[in-house]
């Protein structure tokens, strides 16, 4: 108070009032109203949970049915079946690289020729022929070729 | 902390007492929560609105108090915060440039059907208005509502020193405003 005094003669005169006033019976209905609030609140969580479980549990259920069969189906399956597409793999690597680049850069005339040289000591197997074949000539040229001889 | 404020505390965090514990304590605080937000916002309805998320707060984290500050302190603390959160939400939907904030709390106190104050207590709140928004609060904390120094340092998280300064300051100004306009 002395501080104030010393500050601000003027305003330490006056009366420290407060000049708003509230609606009648305000604080008394106010923990009533404030309660009502709280048990509304407490209402709305509680089925938003339950509406969350409603609405997710039968999608839930079928992606767990769908789980359950895929495990059933899939690791019987991949336990015992062979394994097919590692053997075509395996006869695939299997033709020489060095082969296939030399027999798919290699063109018709020169091919025909090699063939027809006696003296040359061919080393073509009728497997590397029809990897040649296969790799240089469609099915409708094949069939011509054919047709004319 | 009193025994009073600390069996609240202690019966919030039992859930069988829980309810009966909380209405103890909006019946305690009320009415001095009330009238610190009131001075803030002017407005009966504002103030109304403020005070019941200020409590509606309380309830969501009773469980997070810490006990390092006293209840008070701490209802406090998230009052003030709740006023100043709505009157800046309140100034950003009005598009309320900051320089006119005063004059939008003025109408706010006029235009107030529980305003009842004689013509010189209209020109204190006119003074009040007219200051910082933080000088207008620590002024108002410590003219009207008397707390220690040390309170009001851990409700609005700052220095006692600098609290001290801003009380000077605010005061200065409103006896200023007041001489002024006799």
């Amino acid at each position: 108070m002395d501080e104030l005094k010393n500050i601000a003669p003027e305003l330490s005169k006056l009366k420290k009032e407060v000049p708003f006033s509230t609606p009648e019976g305000y604080f008394d209905d106010f923990s009533a109203r404030l309660q009502m609030r709280i048990e509304a609140e407490k209402q709305t969580v509680a089925p938003r949970k339950t509406r969350f479980l409603q609405i997710f549990k039968p999608a839930l259920g079928l992606a767990a049915s769908f789980a359950l069969i895929f495990l059933l189906v899939y690791v019987p399956l991949k336990t015992f079946m062979p394994d097919q597409e590692n053997t075509v793999a395996v006869v695939t690597d299997s033709v020489d690289p060095n082969l296939m680049n030399v027999i798919e850069h290699l063109d018709e005339s020169s091919f025909f020729t090699m063939l027809d040289d006696d003296n040359t000591n061919s080393e073509f197997t009728d497997d590397e022929l029809t990897m040649y074949v296969s790799a240089n000539f469609n099915d409708y040229e094949i069939y011509e070729n054919l047709d004319i001889h | 902390m009193s025994d009073s404020d600390q069996k609240i505390i202690a019966d919030l965090k039992d859930a069988n007492k829980r309810d009966l514990a909380f209405h103890v304590l909006v019946r305690t605080y009320q009415e001095r929560l009330y009238w610190h937000i009131r001075k803030m916002v002017m407005n009966h309805d504002d103030a109304d609105d403020i005070l019941q998320n200020t409590f509606m707060k309380v309830w969501r984290s009773i469980d997070t108090f810490r006990e390092e500050s006293s209840l008070f302190t701490w209802l406090y603390r998230i009052a003030t915060n709740e006023s100043i959160t709505f009157l800046n939400s309140k100034k950003k939907k009005s598009l309320i440039p900051l320089s006119e904030e005063n004059e939008y709390l003025m109408e706010n106190l006029m235009s107030d059907p529980y305003f009842e104050g004689e013509a010189i207590q209209l020109k204190l709140q006119q003074a009040i208005l007219r200051l910082p928004e933080k000088q207008r609060i620590v002024f108002n904390m410590k003219y009207f509502e008397e707390l220690k120094y040390e309170d009001m340092a851990q409700i609005l998280d700052t220095s006692v020193g600098a609290l001290k300064a801003s009380y000077h300051h605010a005061a200065k100004k409103v006896e200023e405003y007041i001489k002024s306009s006799d």
